[in-house]
């Protein structure tokens, strides 16, 4: 098999990932206007809690369920308790705020379980891999893959088909308009933003068996997550999926094209993007 | 006496440093960050554009020095303007491109431009010396037709050198902060659409917003390249734009003392937590929340608030 | 700003100055002998930083005194970055008249600091890999404990392409920096001179952690070894993806510059069987230095002694020997006894080369073992095979005054 195919496909391993780690952000910033900088930390918990519930024996599975559960709620708290307090404030204030909850969490994990990092087991059944012909893939990164499209699937679901999905839908245009019908917007908004947290846990808990938990892993994890809404469109779904698989699969390409420049690429993107559709590949117009 | 309160208060920090501390090298680096977070804040606090770019004209300020006094030698104040030249040209260029957003879209591109020149000056190691930086940057004595006026050998001596560069940034920013211009910058952070719809030219004004803040800020990354006889890529990395930034927003947007205590609160906590606790990090992020929370205003806020207190207990107690 | 002003500026500059030289001058002759440990405590290398400071108390702490004065030492947490490093190292000399340092976990930050040391007065000693520390960035104040890349590449691809005569196909993976590149041209050398065939190099920038393009195109290539020449969480992440996609199954994986203990602990035994391992030390090498360091660290710690420890005790110890074999802490005087010192080390016998402040000491050849066959929690690898190997004085660019 060609290399740039094998690339791709690997590209697309990458890039659904991304895709999950990035979705969560852009709902929040569609409906909240809110940039969280902490995005990177509930990823970091997720991948934590995952390397901790299965050192008490918990199973993969059941760790993948309750682990974004879990920093859903820390997530929905955090909004409740702290970051509506901020909404009305100029938005550098968003982003300090945040800032200072991403470092706060990170060395608190530190504090916990150390500077070093370790790996996680990927569950019995999904260890080794796929061979076909040439392709070798591991079958971990082939259920991430499907995991991860039966997801946005459900995600897509839930925002398309359901009251709950509208009213997000429609806040993200005005939330005065959703404020007005009788909706009530700040329960929403609590309820997006555990979205958000718990979407980004859940990449973490994917994540761990092929990274590890690492405590400066949120900091890489927000960086790849702002270009991937931004190439995509912030706050669109679709913009986070499109936007993830590309970057994905231009990293992906990238390390046989050109190895030293594969992350650069990512920010020349980026760049890009932002010059030449300043709204993203699928955003709508502010 | 007023219109130079806030001059006096940065003169007498610079005159109490050194009496309270033993480092040279802490001092001039309260003062070196205080210069970046007041070109920090000519955006943010006056224009109202937040910007994750500082780092980019702050490296480009270190690299510029450093290759005009080793490889491309020239005398050193003419080095130091052409970091300054630097700076604010870089900052032209991510300005040109940056402003055409606004707000969120606005704040990514300019974190897009910090990650890209990161790994520019990462990959072009020819000229920025890649992961180990730019190396033995002198430090050489003010020479006047050949009489030494200055040298720059030891700490203090070169804060005072760093002291006098700064004190004439801050004079120099004020007047430009209480001139037409920088009132005109204050109306654009209130109400952008307003100032538009009145005809100010907005774009040009956020552009020459930019250039002075990327001059400043190219000053200050040159002054700290000399201190530390290096031009290293952490200068260049998106960590020294937020410090920069967390700077700017503990100290207080809008006023430019209130980056001196910026600068001065991080640096001397962050140098002192560090020998106490090496999560000392728990603490700056703790002290981000409570200032978004509680004290948008800042250190500068704080200080006015009991003062502004403490002067009306004052005033009750007279009548 | 009127020329009065500006030379009551610089006056007043001077005077506190003046005393807190005084007070150093007075402080250096009496008091306690400072050194100054300057290492990540926060960032990335946070980990290696603490096992450093460890290190180093452990060597304060067994000897107390010397030349008859108290031993003490400070942290200096540089945050991994080369500015802060300096700065701390600055201040450090200036408010305690600290003239000893050992440290500098990276690079870029133990390039900076030699430089600085050497400003100040003071001598510096790390365990850092560029090969421009003690080559074209030597000088008389820094020394450097640790094998650059020319004798980790020496010892262990030159003793695996004689184990495994019949792999011919070699590809590496390559952090994209002088270090990297160190790495791999000494490691093409003995491609050369030995036939062996590299078959593909992927370089990779210093902040990655998806490594699977890069296994990607080492599967494309076919080849016997997979060489990796990064280190720390790049070495972990690469090692951890690697393995995810089969490599360690059909072929031979090769690390060249392994942190130590810490990363087994971190990978875990599974992960890193069959897998061999470049080391600067190993808490099992048998020297009375290294069975003194182990009962030590277990008496106070608990742990085994992993890199970071005992690369930072072992610097603290040579300045201490330093300063009591020289009789004073003058500098010049130091550094003249520290040259071509001859002593028993942690790797056995090993020397202070007196031309680029080098020590000339052994890197060893590691084996992961299988989890069954570990004797206790920390019995990772066998040892195969150590030596020393440096290049000649005339080959590592370096040129003291």
């Amino acid at each position: 098999m060609n290399i740039y195919l094998l690339q791709t496909v690997n590209g697309i391993g990458i890039g659904m990932l991304y895709f999950l780690l990035a979705v969560g952000l852009s709902i929040v910033f569609g409906l909240l206007r809110f940039v969280n900088f902490a995005h990177g930390a509930f990823y970091l918990l997720g991948a934590y809690l995952c390397y901790q519930m299965m050192q008490w024996g918990t199973s993969f599975w059941l760790t993948l369920t309750l682990a974004p559960l879990v920093v859903g709620a820390i997530g929905w708290l955090t909004e409740k308790l702290m970051l509506r307090h901020v909404y009305d404030k100029a938005h550098e204030f968003h982003i300090v705020i945040t800032v200072g909850l991403a470092l706060a969490v990170q060395e608190l994990v530190i504090v916990q379980w150390g500077a070093l990092g370790t790996s996680v087991p990927v569950p019995d059944v999904l260890q080794g891999v796929v061979i076909w012909g040439s392709f070798i893939y591991p079958k971990y990164r082939l259920f991430v893959i499907g995991f991860t499209a039966v997801l946005a699937l459900l995600l897509w679901w839930v925002l398309e088909g359901t009251r709950l999905g509208s009213a997000v839908r429609a806040g993200s245009e005005s939330t005065e308009m959703v404020s007005l019908l009788g909706i009530n917007v700040f329960r929403i908004f609590s309820l997006v933003f555990a979205l958000g947290a718990a979407t980004a846990a859940l990449a973490g808990v994917l994540a761990a068996p092929i990274r590890g938990a690492e405590p400066f892993m949120g900091v890489e994890a927000l960086g790849v997550a702002f270009v991937v809404v931004v190439v995509g469109g912030m706050g669109s779904f679709g913009g986070a999926l499109l936007g993830g698989l590309l970057i994905g699969v231009v990293q992906s390409v990238m390390s046989t094209l050109w190895p030293e420049g594969a992350r650069l690429m990512i920010y020349i993107a980026m760049a890009a993007v932002l010059l030449l559709l300043p709204n993203g590949l699928l955003g709508r117009k502010e | 006496m007023k219109r130079h309160l806030h001059f006096l208060l940065a003169l007498a920090v610079v005159l109490l440093m050194p009496a309270f501390m033993q480092s040279g090298s802490l001092a001039s680096e309260v003062l070196i960050y205080a210069l970046a977070a007041m070109g920090c804040n000519l955006l943010l606090g006056f224009t109202g554009l937040l910007s994750f770019g500082q780092g980019v004209f702050f490296g480009l300020g270190s690299y510029t020095i450093a290759l005009t006094l080793t490889r491309w030698p020239l005398p050193m104040p003419l080095a130091l303007l052409l970091a300054m030249l630097m700076g604010a040209l870089g900052a032209a260029v991510v300005g040109w491109v940056a402003i055409r957003q606004k707000g969120t879209y606005f704040v990514m591109l300019t974190l897009a431009f910090a990650q890209m020149f990161y790994f520019i000056a990462y990959t072009a190691t020819g000229i920025t010396g890649g992961d180990n930086g730019l190396l033995d940057i002198p430090r050489p004595s003010i020479v006047v037709l050949g009489h030494t006026l200055w040298s720059l050998a030891s700490p203090w001596q070169f804060y005072g050198f760093v002291a006098v560069a700064f004190l004439l940034a801050f004079w120099l920013l004020q007047k430009v902060s209480r001139s037409t211009f920088g009132r005109t910058l204050l109306a654009v952070r209130d109400n952008e659409e307003r100032a538009g719809a009145i005809g100010y030219n907005l774009k040009l004004l956020k552009l020459q917003a930019f250039v002075i803040s990327g001059a400043v800020t190219g000053l200050a990354g040159a002054l700290h390249a000399m201190m530390t006889g290096i031009a290293p890529l952490s200068n260049a990395e998106y960590h020294t734009s937020e410090m920069i930034l967390v700077m700017t927003v503990i100290g207080g947007a809008g006023n430019l003392f209130a980056s001196v205590l910026g600068s001065a609160f991080y640096v001397l906590m962050a140098d002192w937590l560090s020998t106490l606790w090496p999560r000392w990090l728990l603490l700056l992020g703790l002290v981000l929340m409570a200032v978004s929370l509680w004290m948008q205003r800042g250190l500068w806020g704080l200080g006015d608030s009991a003062w502004r207190a403490l002067r009306s207990k004052l005033e009750k107690q007279h009548d | 700003m009127h020329r009065r002003q500006l030379l009551q500026l610089s006056a007043l500059g001077a005077l506190p100055a003046s005393l807190g030289l005084l007070q150093s001058a007075w402080g250096q002759a009496t008091g306690a002998i400072q050194f100054g440990c300057p290492v990540p405590m926060s960032g990335a290398f946070a980990a290696n930083g603490k096992f450093a400071d460890l290190g180093m108390k452990l060597a304060i702490e067994q000897y107390g005194s010397a030349l008859k004065r108290p031993l003490a030492y400070t942290l200096l947490d540089t945050e991994g970055k080369p500015a802060t490093a300096v700065r701390k190292v600055q201040e450090s000399a200036q408010q305690l008249g600290t003239r000893f340092f050992a440290g500098g976990i990276l690079s870029s930050e133990a390039l900076a600091m030699g430089k600085e040391a050497e400003k100040a007065g003071g001598i510096f000693i790390t365990t850092a890999g560029a090969d421009e520390i003690t080559g074209a960035d030597c000088n008389a104040a820094t020394f450097r404990w640790s094998v650059p890349t020319y004798g980790a590449i020496e010892q262990t691809v030159r003793p695996l392409i004689d184990m495994l005569p019949k792999a011919k196909r070699w590809y590496t993976i390559t952090p994209q920096y002088v270090f990297g590149d160190g790495l791999l041209s000494a490691a093409k050398n003995i491609f050369k001179e030995k036939g062996i065939e590299h078959v593909g190099n992927s370089y990779h920038s210093l902040a990655e952690k998806e490594f699977s393009g890069y296994i990607t195109n080492a599967i494309a290539a076919k080849p016997d070894v997979l060489l990796l020449l990064n280190f720390g969480g790049q070495c972990a992440d690469t090692l951890r993806q690697a393995v995810s996609f089969g490599l360690n199954k059909n072929m031979t994986i090769l690390v060249a510059w392994a942190s130590g203990l810490e990363q087994f602990e971190s990978l875990g035994a599974d992960l890193c069987e069959g897998i061999y391992f470049g080391a600067q030390y190993w808490h099992t090498v048998d020297s009375a230095l290294n069975r003194d360091l182990v009962k030590r660290t277990a008496d106070k710690l608990q742990v085994n002694p992993n890199y970071s420890l005992a690369g930072s005790y072992i610097c603290t110890k040579l300045l201490i020997d330093g300063i009591i074999k020289a009789g004073t802490v003058e500098q010049k005087a130091v550094i003249a006894a520290l040259e071509g010192m001859k002593y028993q080390g942690l790797t056995g016998e090993e020397e202070v080369r007196k031309a680029d402040h080098q020590v000339l000491k052994n890197y060893y050849l590691l084996k992961a073992k299988p989890k069954a066959r570990m004797k206790n929690a920390d019995d990772f690898v066998d040892i195969l095979s150590s030596g020393k190997s440096f290049l000649p004085i005339d080959q590592t660019g370096c040129k003291k005054a």
